[in-house]
């Protein structure tokens, strides 16, 4: 707990510094955004994930999802912005003690992000940004063998605090280099590697009620999150990413990215705990030309 | 280097590993989940704890899947609930309600003496005139989640010249509540309150939500008017159990027969560390005086129950047709 509240304190401090920078403003907000390269990703992803539900069950249930993504992407060295939604799908299993069971899991989320540069942490290498990210996840969760809790959902909006380091590793100059003999030559290429880092400042949920299941079916009134109860400042959240972005020739970009992903609900019951751990390949199109 | 990183991360963000076939860590889970959800410890006038030093004194360290799934089983019996089970993929528990009463129905002697051959079937209701096309009889053996406007409606708009209609509900175990509603919308005028409904809301035995109404409402379309009976018994269970208590507070509707089952209260859904499931109540159907007391079975208006000594009538439906005529 004092480790999240000391993390929270770094991410909003280290945030006000990067705010109040003063630069000298010599072309236009308007200029400078109009100049932004606009790029649209379209990402697909798998990897690995694992999720508990204290609600229905003390295990883990663990599956290799797939992850599609579509959204708009604005940067350069001083800002970049990103929003868009991602579909999540997959069977997660839990084997033990000779029973086996599958939970259908299908996870979208709405996220938007917004990064500022630190000017006095950058340089021609590095470029550090700090902002925020607003991402809300549902989870659809069928799992048949919990009988009239086989339908499990919840909404989990997070703030997040976000700090990306970037460092340009391009190569700039052709190169001649030698492998058993055989001669060969590394042309320019402009490339880098990003890791970012977003701690959940704002965490909140919507998570079903005392017993799971709500009683509008028998009250005949069946509605969709019943006995639902939205709860702030509850739980945890944190995702960390690295990515390696190569420029084309045609100021298009591809991206490979490992995603590192994990919350779980507050409260002392009925805890949900979900991680995610996926690889995925990006194709950014740039729209702007820039 | 950065996977084994995050993977600790989350060893310190989430909780430890719970799976295990420990019989100590599973009955202790079992038994914690009832204790703080199950919703009819008062009513059924159970001591949890007592039962927990009644069965905790059977677990043995080395004890057989077998032997543990009985011990747990056992334990859940004591509930005196057929809402409640214990599943593993070599057994199921259960308590058995229907054997609390005699046995009061048999199909065959039904369509020997009373239905002809010809009876028709429509979605999951078997039908016929009876009594000189002045009664119709349907048999309603469980409520499978398809009872829909047109096989509803083709059914009531057959015997809408009839007398009474029969709806034998007898070892009727239950299932899909939406199909109580659809049924229960053809046979009232005017929306009705039927019962009362609470779920748990926090551990203790007794926190409940507020009770909320329960309200049938009329179909729109083709409804029946005239008397209808309803025949129930000891195998009368869960959606069968709803469908009764309804009946109490609808005037056209009487209830014939044997006790139900009861099972009334909404059951859940869950998992032990060991990877058996389980299931059990959660909710309490009230009276429209708010008295969870049907939950033991909804007793009938008129009761009758069947002789086994002359297989060549069924004395509840004869009865019924005494009610009806």
């Amino acid at each position: 707990m004092i480790n999240k509240i000391t993390i929270t304190f770094i991410v909003l401090l280290v945030s006000l510094n990067g705010f109040t920078q003063n630069e000298k403003v010599e072309i236009s907000n308007r200029e400078l955004r109009k100049g932004r390269p606009n790029y649209i990703g379209i990402t697909m992803g798998l990897g690995g994930a694992s999720l508990r539900d204290f609600a229905t069950s003390p295990l883990f249930y663990y599956g290799t999802p797939f992850y599609l993504s579509l959204s708009n992407i604005r940067y350069d060295d001083k800002r970049e912005s990103e929003k868009g939604f991602s579909y999540t799908f997959g069977n997660y299993n839990s084997n033990f003690n000779n029973h086996s069971d599958i939970s259908k899991v299908y996870t979208f989320s709405l996220f938007y992000s917004q990064l500022y540069q630190l000017n006095n942490w950058s340089s021609d290498k590095w470029n550090v940004k700090i902002g925020g990210l607003f991402n809300t996840t549902a989870n659809l969760r069928v799992n048949r063998s919990f009988m009239n809790n086989e339908i499990g959902y919840e909404i989990i909006p997070t703030l997040f605090g976000s700090i990306k380091v970037t460092r340009d590793i391009s190569r700039y100059k052709t190169k001649t280099k030698i492998f058993l003999f055989i001669k060969y030559q590394l042309k320019p290429k402009s490339r880098n590697l990003a890791f970012k880092v977003n701690v959940g400042l704002l965490n909140s949920a919507y998570r079903n009620g005392f017993v799971y299941t709500g009683q509008s079916y028998i009250l005949n009134k069946p509605k969709a999150f019943d006995d639902y109860q939205f709860k702030f400042f509850s739980g945890f959240r944190m995702s960390t990413v690295l990515d390696y972005t190569v420029a084309l020739k045609n100021k298009n970009k591809i991206q490979f990215s490992y995603l590192w992903d994990a919350y779980k609900t507050g409260g002392d019951i009925n805890k949900f705990e979900m991680a995610q751990h996926m690889f995925k390949f990006t194709l950014l199109f740039n729209t702007n030309n820039k | 280097m950065a996977l084994p990183l995050l993977f600790s991360c989350e060893n310190v963000l989430f909780e430890e590993d719970m799976a295990s076939a420990n019989p100590k860590v599973n009955f202790n889970y079992l038994w914690d989940q009832c204790n703080e959800k199950y919703s009819y410890f008062e009513l059924k006038n159970i001591n949890w704890d007592d039962v927990k030093t009644k069965y905790e004194a059977k677990l043995y360290d080395g004890m057989s899947q077998d032997s543990l799934f009985n011990v747990l089983g056992a334990m859940l019996s004591e509930l005196k609930d057929d809402h409640t089970n214990l599943i593993s993929n070599f057994n199921v528990s259960r308590f058995g309600v229907k054997y609390l009463g005699q046995d009061n129905f048999d199909w065959r002697i039904i369509e020997d003496h009373y239905l002809n051959r010809d009876y028709y079937i429509s979605g999951p209701f078997k039908h016929n005139f009876i009594e000189n096309g002045e009664i119709g009889y349907i048999r309603f053996a469980s409520f499978p989640g398809t009872v829909d406007d047109a096989n509803l409606g083709f059914v009531l708009n057959r015997y809408k010249n009839t007398k009474g209609l029969i709806l034998d509900l007898r070892e009727n175990g239950g299932g899909a509540v939406r199909d109580v509603f659809n049924l229960l919308s053809r046979f009232v005028e005017s929306k009705t309150l039927v019962n009362y409904s609470r779920i748990k809301t926090g551990p203790g035995h007794n926190d409940f939500s507020e009770d909320k109404p329960v309200y049938v409402t009329p179909y729109e379309g083709i409804r029946y008017k005239n008397k209808v009976a309803v025949l129930t018994d000891r195998g009368t269970y869960s959606a069968g159990s709803f469908t009764s208590l309804a009946t109490k507070a609808l005037p056209s509707m009487i209830l014939i027969g044997d006790t139900t089952g009861g099972g009334l209260g909404l059951p859940n859904g869950g998992q032990l560390p060991n990877g058996w499931h389980y299931r059990f109540s959660i909710t309490q159907a009230l009276t429209l005086d708010k008295s969870p007391d049907y939950e033991n079975g909804v007793p009938p208006d008129i009761k009758v129950l069947f002789n086994w000594n002359d297989l060549t009538k069924d004395e509840i439906i004869e009865r019924t047709i005494l009610e009806l005529q």
